[in-house]
């Protein structure tokens, strides 16, 4: 969680910038190298492809007539559709209950320091071990992938929220208790406001978290889903849907991820960039 | 006088009581302070899950008593078969991982901060990176490589590399402006630069991207295992579940959380001790 929060750090320091970002060609060029960095590692891929031509390695071309070809088939479609179904229930329980429990416990800074060190705990461990668990108890099918999302996805937005939430600058808060200012009024003044940012970058990292857990999930214990068929078309070794797969997983991550982004790229320009925790 | 006393007739009914959340943090709460409150809660998770197993509310088939876990995991960590098989061959591919993690993304990281194209290129890139399911690699290289050692290194590297590559460029940007001035009036080449100014202000952060690095391998080579190989301990958890040896799959977790929870406060520890700025 600490990477996120550097990463926007690092985002507004343009070092020694040439191209002043004012200047339209300075805009036109920052907003176009990452596109052709894309483009040229597509290009090298194509390249070698061509120049290996070997069944183990498709060019992009043959990747994506295959991932059009399987997004024909009802199967294929009846898995994908499944796998947004539970990162999406498994998504929105991550942010609601995930949200309000952080802030919650942030609200009282001697339980934040009382119980984060046990979560911080749960969250270091490689949490993938303890899937069994979520079989054992919750049975092979969605209940215990999504169980487990939610469980990947949660550790972290508790920590960053209740970490937000209790690290809000003593100043206003001092301001507020000298004016005399209710508790609901607190909250919705300055609490809020203050921990926003923080949970603007929660909502973009415990999406990455929760969308890994599950496709390793369902790798894992699949009888459908996106992990399930990346894993069945191993022993088929068809290396061109399996590449157009991987594809399509990485458009389905980076969709709202990019969406997410822009909202907190607004939220940190109207309250404040949000403060790392470690 | 009148004046006064109507004040305080209206002032007294509405007493102002502070919110909790604006006072002071209390030092200790019924006697004891935050940190023992976490080692009392921490045990009190570990009881109630022995009480519960032990009085059979659930079937053993399900959940055994950490003791029995704690007791197989002491025997497994003496068995022969089992270090070799599967302790080693993890504990081998997480250090190498680590190793080409950490160098590759301090070298990446130095490319970005010397490159201003680059930087443009791939920051957009790394903000989104971890959104990306990188373990959706893992089939291609299984089939291009078959299983072993070597598709596992590639995605556990592919994840542990970019959290390094991030925080040494924000140390590298935290250089003060008057320290790369005094620099560059003592015309400090490249080089020097690098080895003077630029390793030991970003030794903090690069320090504390090590300590992710190591949680992200650990994770990758472990997850990895779980999902298809032949050894290792992410691969005994799972052999252990499929075959319903329900003892050796929490023994084998337990043993897990340990050695993660160990390199974890060891490498707090370390940063701890080179970590300039907290003197």
């Amino acid at each position: 969680m600490t990477s996120s929060a550097r990463t926007t750090a690092a985002e507004t320091t343009v070092p020694a910038a040439s191209n002043t970002p004012g200047s339209a060609r300075g805009r036109l060029l920052a907003a176009s190298a990452p596109v052709l960095l894309l483009a040229a590692a597509v290009g090298v891929w194509w390249l070698v492809a061509l120049l290996v031509q070997s069944s183990v390695l498709p060019d992009p071309a043959t990747a994506v007539t295959r991932l059009v070809h399987n997004l024909g088939s009802s199967r294929f479609l009846g898995s994908l559709a499944g796998t947004l179904a539970r990162l999406a229930v498994a998504y929105l329980a991550v942010v609601v209950i995930g949200g309000a429990v952080g802030f919650a416990l942030g609200l009282s800074r001697f339980w934040t320091d009382a119980i984060s060190p046990l979560v911080y705990t749960l969250y270091s461990i490689p949490k993938v071990v303890l899937f069994p668990l979520f079989l054992v108890f919750l049975g092979l099918g969605g209940a215990s992938q999504i169980g487990f999302a939610i469980f990947s996805g949660i550790l972290p937005m508790i920590l960053m929220m209740a970490h937000a939430a209790a690290g809000v600058p003593r100043l206003p808060l001092k301001l507020a208790a000298s004016l005399r200012m209710g508790r609901v009024a607190v909250l919705r003044t300055i609490a809020v406001p203050s921990v926003l940012p923080a949970f603007t970058s929660a909502l973009r990292l415990t999406f990455g978290l929760t969308f890994l857990s599950l496709l390793i999930v369902e790798m894992f214990s699949g009888v459908s889903g996106l992990g399930y068929e990346l894993l069945r078309t191993i022993p088929l070794a068809r290396m061109g849907d399996i590449v157009g797969m991987t594809i399509l997983v990485v458009a389905v991550a980076l969709a709202p991820v990019s969406v997410l982004r822009v909202i907190e790229q607004r939220v940190n320009r109207r309250f404040g960039e949000s403060k790392e925790i470690s | 006088m009148v004046l006064m006393t109507a004040a305080r007739a209206t002032a007294a009914p509405r007493r102002y009581r502070i919110p909790r959340y604006l006072r002071p943090r209390p030092r200790t709460v019924l006697g004891m302070t935050s940190s023992a409150w976490t080692v009392a809660l921490g045990l009190l998770c570990v009881v109630t899950l022995e009480t519960v197993s032990r009085a059979g509310l659930i079937s053993d088939l399900y959940l055994v008593p950490p003791s029995t876990m704690a007791t197989r995991a002491a025997s497994l960590v003496t068995d022969g078969g089992f270090l070799r098989q599967d302790l080693l061959p993890s504990v081998a591919l997480i250090a190498v991982t680590f190793a080409v993690a950490g160098l590759l993304g301090i070298a990446t990281a130095y490319l970005l901060w010397r490159s201003d194209w680059c930087r443009r290129a791939a920051l957009p890139w790394l903000a989104v990176y971890y959104a990306i399911p990188v373990f959706a690699i893992y089939p291609c290289l299984v089939v291009l490589f078959g299983v072993g050692p070597v598709p596992i290194l590639v995605v556990s590297v592919a994840f542990g590399t970019v959290v390094v590559v991030t925080n040494t460029l924000t140390g590298f940007d935290s250089v003060p402006q008057p320290v790369v001035k005094l620099a560059r009036a003592r015309r400090l080449g490249a080089g020097q630069y690098l080895r003077r100014i630029l390793l030991p202000a970003a030794a903090p952060d690069i320090l504390a991207g090590l300590r992710l690095g190591l949680v992200y391998s650990i994770i990758g080579v472990l997850a990895t295992e779980f999902i298809l190989s032949t050894h290792g301990l992410g691969h005994y958890i799972a052999d252990a579940y499929h075959t319903f040896r329900v003892t050796d799959m929490y023994a084998g977790i337990l043993l897990i959380c340990v050695v993660a929870l160990v390199l974890n406060v060891g490498s707090a520890t370390v940063a701890g001790r080179l970590d300039w700025r907290r003197r």
